[in-house]
């Protein structure tokens, strides 16, 4: 059923039951004896497969269901309904088995010990995952060496920056070589050089392993520099499943015509040609839907004084905030709901007529019933 | 509403892998895990020593961080089972015995008293006095991501060494007392003592990590620690000097009476080889039931039901 994929989630779904608290003083004793509970959906019916290998950005705004998706596929959460199975074993019966060919690193916790240099903590992780002398020599040589991290491994673990830490953060959870990562915000809060430095890890480790990677930022470039394939998720439901170009087909099927003009013309003589985004005097910014480009831009330099002409795609952030706000189900509904919903290999809309009906709400409002 | 799934049949993956340059590709995960490594308890245990080593070895390099504390632990120690024995001097002015316990045997059981209080401060307070701080950062998720056990990693994980001085003193105490009342012990009380202690650390033990559980239920808990040492000081006195109710409490429902009392009443020869046996099947008990307690808090936290 799996056919050896790496990860599969079949509608995943999880409920936090969270305790409502109400202010004031009175409000804690009536929690205290007749304490009201919330639900919050925090996933619903997600379902994808990840097969061996692959790098696939988990992308959706906060609170989406990220982090508690990668808890159930790390068997940290029992899912609430639906199945999961990564490398071929239930993550919650998994045991030490399952643990030793996965690694968790999530941006904001640390596993290093504070105290001291991070030298101890692969000491430590190599007894945790009782590792050889030759195999604690291989892992460690190459991880210091990809990680750059020589130089800082004897010095306390508070002296280090953000991103050494980070490096060194890495290099603790993948000591054991493990064939699944699950990454969730490893580069939050580093500056771009350190970013870039994560990055640069992480494929050269796919690269290198084949080791498939799930990873949630929310920097795009992270994505984009990383991931071919984007799961894209919003109040907990999976919203988006397919390559970053196709995303920005589907969303912005358009192109920009970025000009600059030798005098200032009407906002209704540019909107003959496409939706004006930008008119600041001299320059101007058109969009235009993406088949009709060519003709458009050579109406235009025929129609108008243009001194030059660019043309651009939509940036894959804007592209990526637009799915967020839902405008990814955009045109696929009628074909889903022909489809059979289950099928994760079906269609994937990519015959979907642009400028079908855009369904009215993309995403449903969570439910949150008492 | 549907999602717009519908993945093409996996080619990204496909050509992601890449099999070149003498790379390890990795194994296909097996459909049906195997037997956990390991199976055999021997086995089992041999990596619980060595991960044991490797957190002591890294708990010790960090404990010389802050060499200045041996010192004044070490004073504090002395300072106070000097404290201890003078009150109980002074009290024994008063009266010949405590609850039909003499002055010495009194000492005796300050010292066991002490010994234990040392290992609470030297491995329960530092590990499973900090398991709300494990759940409050969220690095408890990280431990449960490790294929160890995770009650053994938040019990064992810290050893504040220097408290360890407690547990030498005390044991020192309690010699000290016995050749004082002259009734060298012999093999077997020896025996029966150091099963007693034994079943005496595993109850402490039991003891915390079952309050600590309770602390998923109420995480705001903020230092359960505190509530154990009001219990403890019960176990100051031999619990015979108790009115009925009261030792009732401590030897059947919190069982402080067989964390001190019985220890020291074997060791002054005092109890029998039964209560030795009772120790022991009081200390298996409270582990079984800790556990169930931890496993059941786990399941709360992962919110497995529960
Ligand atoms: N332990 C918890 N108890 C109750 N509710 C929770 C818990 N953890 C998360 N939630 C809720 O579940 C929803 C999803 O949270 P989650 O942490 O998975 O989001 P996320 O996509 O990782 O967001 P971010 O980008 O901010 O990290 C949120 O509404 C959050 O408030
Ligand atoms: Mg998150």
């Amino acid at each position: 059923m799996t056919g050896g994929a790496s990860i599969v989630a079949e509608r995943l779904s999880k409920t936090y039951r969270v305790k409502v608290r109400e202010p004031g003083l009175a409000g804690a004793f009536r929690a205290l004896f007749r304490p009201r509970y919330r639900e919050v959906h925090a996933v619903e019916d997600v379902s994808f497969r990840i097969e061996p290998g692959e790098v696939v950005g988990f992308l959706g705004p906060n609170g989406a269901g990220k982090t508690t998706t990668i808890k159930i596929l790390t068997g940290l959460l029992y899912p609430t309904g639906g199945r999961a199975e990564v490398a071929g074993f239930d993550p919650w019966r998994g045991g030490a088995p399952f643990k030793r060919r996965i690694a968790l690193v999530l941006g904001n916790k640390q596993q290093l010990i504070w105290d001291l240099p991070p030298e101890e903590t692969l000491l430590l992780n190599r007894a945790i995952y009782g590792l050889s002398d030759a195999e604690y020599r291989r892992n460690r040589e190459e991880l210091v060496d990809s990680l750059g991290i020589a130089g800082v491994l004897d010095k306390p673990v508070r002296q280090l920056s953000q991103g050494e830490r980070m490096r060194c953060e890495l290099a603790a959870a993948l000591l054991h070589r493990p064939e699944l990562l699950f990454l969730d915000e490893p580069t939050l809060g580093l500056d771009l050089g350190a970013q870039e430095a994560i990055r640069a890890f992480v494929r050269e480790y796919n690269r290198r392993h084949g080791a498939t990677v799930l990873l949630t930022s929310h920097y795009m470039a992270d994505v984009t520099a990383l991931a071919p394939r984007v799961l894209i998720i919003n109040r907990g439901r999976l919203l988006y499943d397919g390559g970053l170009t196709e995303l920005a087909d589907r969303i912005a099927p358009v192109k920009r015509l970025e000009l600059v003009l030798e005098r200032e013309v009407d906002r209704a003589d540019l909107e003959r040609f496409g939706a004006v985004t930008v008119l600041e005097d001299h320059k101007a910014t058109i969009e235009v839907p993406r088949r009709d480009v060519a003709r458009a831009s050579a109406r235009l330099l025929a129609a108008l004084p243009v001194a030059d002409l660019s043309i651009t795609d939509p940036p894959i952030e804007e592209v990526i905030a637009r799915a967020f706000a839902g405008e990814a189900t955009k045109g696929v509904d009628a074909a889903e709901r022909a489809g059979d919903v289950g099928d994760a290999g079906g269609a994937r809309g990519a015959g979907v007529p642009e400028g079908a009906p855009s369904p009215t709400a993309a995403a449903p409002p969570r439910k949150e019933a008492e | 509403m549907e999602r717009w799934v519908g993945r093409p049949a996996g080619d990204a993956g496909a050509d992601r892998r890449q099999s070149g340059d003498g790379a390890p590709t990795p194994t296909p995960a097996p459909a049906r895990p195997a037997r956990p490594e390991g199976a055999g308890w021997p086995a089992r245990l041999r990596r619980a020593l060595g991960v044991l080593r490797a957190f002591w070895a890294a708990n010790l390099a960090e404990e010389l961080e802050y060499r200045a504390n041996f010192l004044a632990s070490l004073f504090a120690t002395i300072f106070w089972l000097g404290m201890a024995v003078l009150t109980a001097a002074v009290f024994f002015r008063q009266t010949e015995e405590l609850g039909g316990w003499g002055f010495w045997e009194v000492v005796a059981l300050l010292g066991v008293f002490n010994a234990i209080g040392g290992i609470v401060d030297a491995v329960l307070r530092p590990n499973i006095g900090r398991i709300v701080d494990l759940v409050r950062r969220g690095t408890l998720d990280l431990i449960l991501s490790k294929p160890v056990d995770a009650q053994f990693h938040v019990s064992f994980r810290r050893l504040v060494v220097w408290r360890l001085a407690d547990v030498a003193f005390g044991l020192a105490l309690s010699v000290f007392a016995l050749t004082r009342i002259d009734r060298a012990p012999g093999v077997d009380a020896v025996v029966a003592f150091l099963l007693t202690l034994a079943a005496a650390f595993a109850i402490v033990y039991a003891l915390w990590l079952g309050l600590m559980s309770f602390a998923f239920w109420f995480v705001d808990v903020e230092n359960l620690g505190i509530l154990f040492d009001a219990l403890y000081e019960a176990g100051r006195f031999p619990v015979s000097a108790y009115p009925a109710p009261i030792r009732f409490v401590l030897v059947y429902l919190v069982p402080i009476a067989w964390i001190t009392t019985v220890p020291a009443a074997t060791l002054t020869g005092r109890g029998g080889w039964a209560t030795s046996l009772a120790a022991a099947f009081v200390a298996v008990a409270a582990l079984v039931l800790s556990r169930l307690l931890w496993r059941a808090a786990l399941r709360r936290y992962t919110s497995a039901g529960g």
